[in-house]
């Protein structure tokens, strides 16, 4: 591969690859051996092909990573293009990950990017084993979680080449954040869930019954109307019919209740749960991550330690800090979460709870003590056998003190509560 | 669209344009007035470096109307190797200009791209009316000579465009906006305006008043909006309390008591929510400080018919508030708060007609015509209006004493400036780290020491001075296109000063 790389095709990052800096670690090994570990080695994985991995891709591989694997589930979508800079018009409807694959491998010589149209659970621990690193632009938490927790999993300490440093990017409008998670050494994912927004839940009598928002009339048609009016046919928001549907039963219950302000747009932006996004900021944030990535890779200059915040909105505000591992993080803490409820609480109640408490947030969990099952979601025979168990206090089940472990299908990790009465 | 026409379409009518779909995420940042703005401006980019098309990209993807990359330069081998917007080694010998141009056009049809192969000092020598036709220049790592006589003759005149100056080496780097004078009524701050619960309106005051409390229909008394219960209890409190709003920690204690006394139910949340919002009764509602200030704006006090309208605007804002209430004119939006429909939908009517009434009384203060829509959208971003004031690029270089104050101020920043500074000055393709020191302290007043942070910064420039960074030209093309995008669509607050990258421990500061 060594044969795209014409005379001084590296001419600006070998600057910094030739000589160290003020702040460059002593063990970093100026020269061509660097260069060969990038450009002949190292093995990197971008998950996610929208809008930051488009980013990431391109910068991954003009400063020199040329084995570069990508994944990503989704296709492009016509409101991709406005920052999802390697697809065009045409690609509509291609799949994310192969499209973009192309572009670079088109773009720039040398480089081979391997992509993956599918899900990261679909893939096993070996899989993730062959990279060095891995980064991260996603716009689930749901994903994030689960990557983050593998990589966690995958660390055997008798085994350095084991620990993959993870670098996460995410973006909102003018916001952003890039950082860094060395597994087990430094806070990961799991430890810093309760820094998410909460998500705005409207409470269903409100919907049902009092509705003061466009918003409560959207959730209206799409959470009650639809399965009442359209039975078992499952709602899509990327199609066009069916958002018109809802817009249509939307706006006919805020004429009802004289609520103004129901558009297509807000009927969208409510069911898809759509978050405002831009090239420029995508271009922050990546742009950090990658810097990270090519840091890590060559020692060239100190790493982040470890969260980059940005906030655009006003001037340009960041903030860099460590953020601090969690004792009790389920994932990679140790500890288990002490838990105090009341002792009137219902096993439903504490499940509840868990899907709601912001450092928990665990869709259905399924919960056990050491020695009886308390509540499992699956198979269909064990959540029948086990549902009397919802309606029993938890006290009947748990003693003070006791343990609970908590497992979701959607994470690979479970939880572990210590629980204790009010 | 009011809900009711919006009614009578049907949704096929209401199904976005492929435009407009295009546009979706990025138009619920800045609306169809910003994506306008966006569309209608003019950008010159003089080189087409690494850095440049970076921060192009971010700025034809979102729509900007015409670009014009100017550069006399061709293709060399690395730039071949550092910029996405050629197409390697087959770019190589080719105008720099062209092949960038050619390849950002590609991202959207609806902009338009042109190449410029002349050089910056013939349009300066020669035409220098060619740079009028544009909305913003950005420069990047130009040459200082150069960039001194661009920046002197975009300062003379404020109808010129704006100039956005973007140096970079290695790892480091910064970036400054030349203006004059930018004002920003949409800021989206996200402080909310006032309820005034502390200065009830009649209509709200009588509403409030009427209710019954003690006979209403349990059902309802859970649904009363916390600012209708709160208006009621601070007016039952002043009855009795001499006119006076609670003052002291044991007066509020009680008053908040007593607004948990209303409750007939423990679990009534509207009475939480206003046991919680308590604070509004005693907090007055006044001229936000910022905004007070701004009626000192120089621009008021030489107001003409050929002032921009803000200023009028501002003016009329000003005589607003110097009669009672001496607040803001109300905004007509109302959070949302436990309620049934009908008293919300109410209280929000009562806002929505007073906030009417004192839109009218504003616009009686205005001495000129001035549209009816940005007439409302100042009066409803009234709370978070800007004035900017920017200054000529260089300036903080030429007056060592505040280059001192920012050293002292923000030693970091101030730093990697002087760095990048020392850099342009000592104009050589390899300094040493000795000579960039000597330019450095040259720009400090006798006496005044180097900040300790300045030889982290000054060595990563002597280790990579000419280096364009991928990763640093994509971070510096991301914040650049941001601000670029605040200063066109007049929406969000830009910055008004340096703004100061290191890539090193990843940090981002202002001097």
């Amino acid at each position: 591969m060594t044969t795209a790389d014409w005379q001084d095709r590296y001419y600006d990052i070998d600057q910094v690859l030739n000589t160290p800096g003020p702040r460059t670690d002593p063990a970093f090994l100026a020269g061509d051996g660097v260069k060969d570990f990038l450009r002949n080695q190292a093995k990197i994985l971008v998950i996610g092909a929208g809008g930051l991995g488009c980013e990431i891709l391109a910068n991954l591989a003009l400063t020199g990573f040329k084995d570069i694997h990508v994944i990503d589930m989704d296709t492009i979508d016509i409101s991709n293009l406005n920052r999802q800079f390697l697809f065009r018009q045409k690609d509509v409807g291609q799949p994310k990950a192969t499209v973009a694959a192309e572009f670079i491998m088109k773009r720039v010589p040398g480089v081979k990017v391997t992509p993956y149209f599918g899900k990261i659970q679909d893939k096993d621990d070996d899989y993730y084993l062959q990279f060095n690193l891995v980064i991260c632009g996603l716009d689930s938490v749901e994903a994030r979680r689960w990557m983050s927790a593998t990589l966690v999993n995958l660390v055997d300490p008798e085994n350095p080449e084991s620990l993959k440093p993870l670098i996460d990017g995410g973006t909102e409008g003018f916001k952003g954040q890039a950082r860094v998670i060395l597994p087990t050494i430094t806070s990961c994912y799991e430890c810093s869930l309760d820094m998410l927004n909460k998500p705005t839940a409207f409470p269903i009598c409100t919907i049902a019954n009092t509705p003061r928002l466009p918003e409560h009339c959207i959730e209206w048609a799409s959470v009650l109307e639809w399965p009442r009016v359209q039975g078992d046919k499952k709602m899509d928001t990327d199609d066009p019919e069916h958002i018109g549907w809802l817009y249509t039963v939307a706006a006919a219950r805020a004429k009802e209740f004289n609520i103004e302000g129901v558009t297509w747009s807000l009927t969208q932006g409510v069911v898809k749960n759509i978050i405002p996004a831009i090239a420029s900021t995508n271009a922050i944030i990546a742009a950090s991550c990658c810097n990270e990535a090519f840091k890590i890779a060559t020692s060239s200059a100190a790493y982040l330690n470890n969260y980059f915040m940005l906030i655009g909105t006003e001037g340009v505000y960041s903030y860099t800090f460590e953020h601090e591992k969690r004792d009790d993080c389920p994932v990679c803490g140790g500890e288990s979460l002490e838990l105090s409820i009341s002792s009137a609480f219902t096993v439903e109640q504490l499940i509840e709870l868990l899907v709601e408490k912001q450092d928990v947030q665990i869709k259905k969990p399924s919960l056990s003590t050491p020695t009886s099952q308390i509540y499992l979601q699956a198979p269909p025979q064990l959540e029948q056998a086990t549902r009397p168990n919802l309606s029993k206090k938890v006290q009947e089940l748990v003693p003070e003190g006791g343990e609970v472990t908590v497992t979701s299908t959607s994470l690979p990790f479970s939880l572990s509560l210590r629980i204790s009465y009010k | 669209m009011s809900a009711s026409e919006a009614i009578d379409i049907t949704a096929a009518q209401a199904q976005p344009d492929s435009k407009t779909r295009r546009y979706d995420r990025q138009l619920r940042l800045w609306a169809a007035s910003g994506q306008s703005a966006l569309e209608n401006s003019r950008l010159l980019v003089i080189s087409g470096s690494a850095t440049s098309t970076s921060v192009l990209k971010n700025l034809v993807l979102p729509g900007v109307g015409h670009f014009t990359v100017l550069d006399p330069a061709t293709v060399s081998q690395r730039d071949a190797g550092n910029n996405f917007f050629l197409e390697g080694e087959s770019s190589i010998g080719k105008s720099r200009a062209q092949e960038a141009v050619r390849l950002l056009a590609e991202l959207n049809d609806g902009v338009e791209g042109k190449a410029d192969t002349s050089s910056l000092e013939h349009i300066l020598d020669t035409n220098p009316g060619y740079l009028a036709s544009y909305t913003l220049v950005i420069a990047h790592n130009l040459d200082p000579k150069l960039l001194e006589r661009l920046s002197t003759l975009l300062w003379t005149d404020d109808t010129l465009p704006m100039l956005v100056v973007v140096n970079s080496a290695g790892f480091l780097g910064e970036f400054f906006i030349q203006f004059h004078e930018h004002t920003i009524i949409e800021s989206h701050s996200e402080t909310a305006p006032s309820l005034r619960i502390d200065k009830a309106f009649p209509a709200l005051y009588e509403y409030a008043a009427s209710l019954d409390f003690t006979s209403m229909d349990p059902t309802d008394h859970s649904h009363v909006p916390y600012v209708v219960i709160l208006v009621r209890a601070l007016a039952d409190w002043k009855a009795a309390h001499g006119g006076n709003v609670p003052q002291t920690t044991a007066e509020k204690k009680l008053f908040k008591e007593g607004v948990q006394a209303m409750k007939i139910k423990f679990d009534e949340e509207n009475f939480d929510e206003a046991e919680a919002q308590a604070y509004r009764c005693w907090t007055e509602t006044r001229v936000p400080s910022d905004i007070a200030a701004l009626f000192q704006d120089p621009q008021l006090s030489t107001l003409g018919p050929t002032s921009p309208p803000f200023f009028h605007l501002l003016d009329a804002l000003w005589k607003f508030t110097l009669e009672p209430p001496h607040t803001l004119p109300l905004s007509s939006t109302l959070p949302d708060m436990k309620a049934n429909t009908t008293s919300y939908i109410h209280l929000q009517k009562l806002y929505k007609t007073r906030a009417e009434e004192e839109k009218a009384i504003f616009k009686a203060f205005l001495t000129v015509p001035i549209d009816d829509a940005l007439i409302d959208s100042f009066v409803k971003n009234a709370h978070g209006l800007k004035v900017l004031r920017g200054k000529k690029w260089g300036a903080l270089d030429a007056d060592p004493a505040s280059l001192a104050a920012a050293a002292a101020a923000s030693p970091k920043a101030t730093a990697t400036h002087l760095a990048l500074s020392a850099l342009a000055a000592v104009g050589s393709p390899k300094p040493s780290a000795e000579a960039l020191t000597a330019a450095a302290q040259a720009l400090l007043p006798p006496g005044v020491e180097l900040p300790d942070e300045f030889s982290d910064a000054v060595g990563e420039i002597a280790r990579a001075p000419s280096a364009d960074l991928p990763n640093t030209a994509a971070f510096l093309g991301g914040l650049v296109a941001q601000e670029v995008i605040k200063m066109i669509t007049k929406q969000y607050v830009p910055i008004d000063s340096y703004c100061v990258v290191d890539l090193v421990e990843t940090w981002t500061g202002m001097v």
